[in-house]
């Protein structure tokens, strides 16, 4: 049961009807229809961070599913293992990036790969600045470009992990069935 | 004018925006109408604007361009500070200002005395030639108090419109009706015959015709609880307000949900053209 009530299409309001043109667009959406201002500019904003681009899709999910871990945003993370192995990350990567503990970068053999880790942990798990380390490992294997779409989806993620933990955002049948399959419920 | 505010005034001069401002001054009433799309009653939730939103808001719908106001409810003249509202909101445009009429004794029709002298019209709510198939809809003795009451405002000045809200009506029927308007001092033009909309309690009665988005005409109206596309969308079932024709959540300011209703008119929502992968 969410915090509010979720909006269902006979009551989408009009700016937010685009978005169940398809069907069930998910709680996020469902949410934030409630203010349909707010939702026409989040949405294709989060969907720009998030969605397809430059970075790899793999890659993003480790950033999504890695923050949100560390967040303990039910919600995200179960939902983004679905899509993180669909991405590519096998098993056992995923359960790593799910375990909120410190990663050594065990499972995880590309030394940008790594670097990343520890770019997300000392990003999502702040307050304060990056430690030097992180940056400059950051700075070796990716490009500016990269570091701030990067950066940018972790910030994402992070406004989304209390979005749907506040608002205690319930996981989709499929998804709970797809984890309950793979062991990762 | 602002240049945010020309395509707005550009689209009412235009006719493809109607030009009135509606306001939901307070969704309570002191009596329960059948067809009530609001469910409006003496204990339902208020949902009211304040005196000062409605002031500013009809100057911020001048400022924009639109040409009138309208003010519904509820029983507006629940609200003790309307008349005085009313006298400052014509000062920026045009006011009709919904009523069901039972309200006016003695000091209240004191109160709007000054509004003969201003662009404000009072609509009241009258559905049969006979007491009893009136009240039955309504209220007891609403129709007596109706037919007290328009005389009252006509003699002062106040021009007076009738609302017929009614699923059907025989011919010999609305030739009564239109009789007793006229004898009341209201002429033809000012009587408005209008079907019961199938939302809010009319619903639950199965009252009513159903009236999707593009049925009702885009005329901008301002809640409690937001914007919405036409006065007949902020209704209320089962106690909860309906979503379906809402525009924004943002009321103030007047620009961010007429210029919404623009694109809505225009048939190009904000949005349509973003591709979502987000669950």
């Amino acid at each position: 049961m969410s915090t509010v009530q979720l909006i269902e299409a006979d009551q989408a309001p009009l700016l937010a009807r685009a978005y169940y043109a398809d069907g069930d667009p998910g709680p996020i959406v469902g949410a934030l229809a409630q203010v349909p201002e707010l939702l026409t500019v989040a949405l294709p904003f989060i969907g720009t961070a998030l969605g397809p681009s430059a970075i790899g899709w793999r890659t993003k999910e480790i950033v999504i599913v890695r923050t949100s871990a560390l967040q303990q945003c039910r919600f995200c993370v179960q939902t983004h293992t679905v899509v993180a192995l669909d991405a590519g990350l096998d098993r056992d990567q995923v359960a790593a990036l799910r375990d909120g503990r410190p990663l050594d970068g065990e499972g995880f053999a590309d030394p940008a790969e790594r670097a990343l880790l520890r770019w997300i942990d000392t990003v999502a798990l702040g307050p304060g600045p990056v430690d030097e380390q992180a940056r400059d490992a950051m700075r070796q294997h990716w490009a500016d470009y990269e570091i701030v779409e990067l950066t940018a989806v972790v910030a994402v993620t992070l406004m989304l992990n209390r979005f749907a933990t506040a608002l205690e955002l319930p996981t989709g049948t499929d998804t709970l069935a797809r984890l309950a399959a793979e062991g990762l419920l | 004018m602002t240049a945010a505010a020309r395509p707005v005034a550009e689209a009412v001069a235009a006719g493809t925006l109607p030009g009135r401002v509606w306001f939901y001054s307070n969704y309570h009433c002191n009596i329960q109408c059948t067809y009530c799309l609001t469910e409006s009653g003496p204990k339902v939730s208020r949902r009211e604007l304040a005196r000062e939103q409605l002031v500013e808001t009809a100057r911020e719908a001048r400022e924009l361009g639109f040409t009138d106001l309208g003010v519904t409810g509820g029983e507006t003249f629940l609200q003790p500070w309307l008349p005085e509202a009313l006298t400052e909101m014509a000062a920026s445009l045009p006011v009709v200002v919904l009523t069901n009429g039972t309200l006016f004794g003695r000091r209240l029709l004191a109160r709007v005395e000054p509004l003969a002298e201003l662009p404000v019209a009072l609509q009241i709510s009258l559905d049969r030639p006979d007491p009893d198939a009136n009240d039955e809809m309504r209220a007891p003795d609403n129709f007596r108090k109706v037919v007290t009451a328009i005389p009252e405002l006509v003699r002062r000045g106040i021009r007076v419109r009738i609302a017929t809200t009614v699923e059907s009506m025989a011919d010999a029927e609305l030739d009564r009706l239109c009789a007793l308007h006229r004898e009341l001092g209201v002429p033809d033009d000012d009587h408005i015959i209008r079907p019961i909309i199938k939302r809010g309690r009319a619903a639950d009665h199965g009252l009513g015709v159903l009236a999707t988005q593009p049925d009702l005409p885009a005329e901008l109206t301002v809640t409690a609880d937001g914007a919405f596309w036409s006065p007949f969308g902020p209704t209320v079932r089962a106690g909860v307000l309906d979503t379906d024709l809402l525009i924004t959540r943002t009321t103030r300011p007047l620009s961010v949900p007429a210029e919404a209703l623009l694109r809505l008119v225009e048939g190009r929502p904000p949005g349509e053209d973003s591709t979502l992968n987000i669950r």
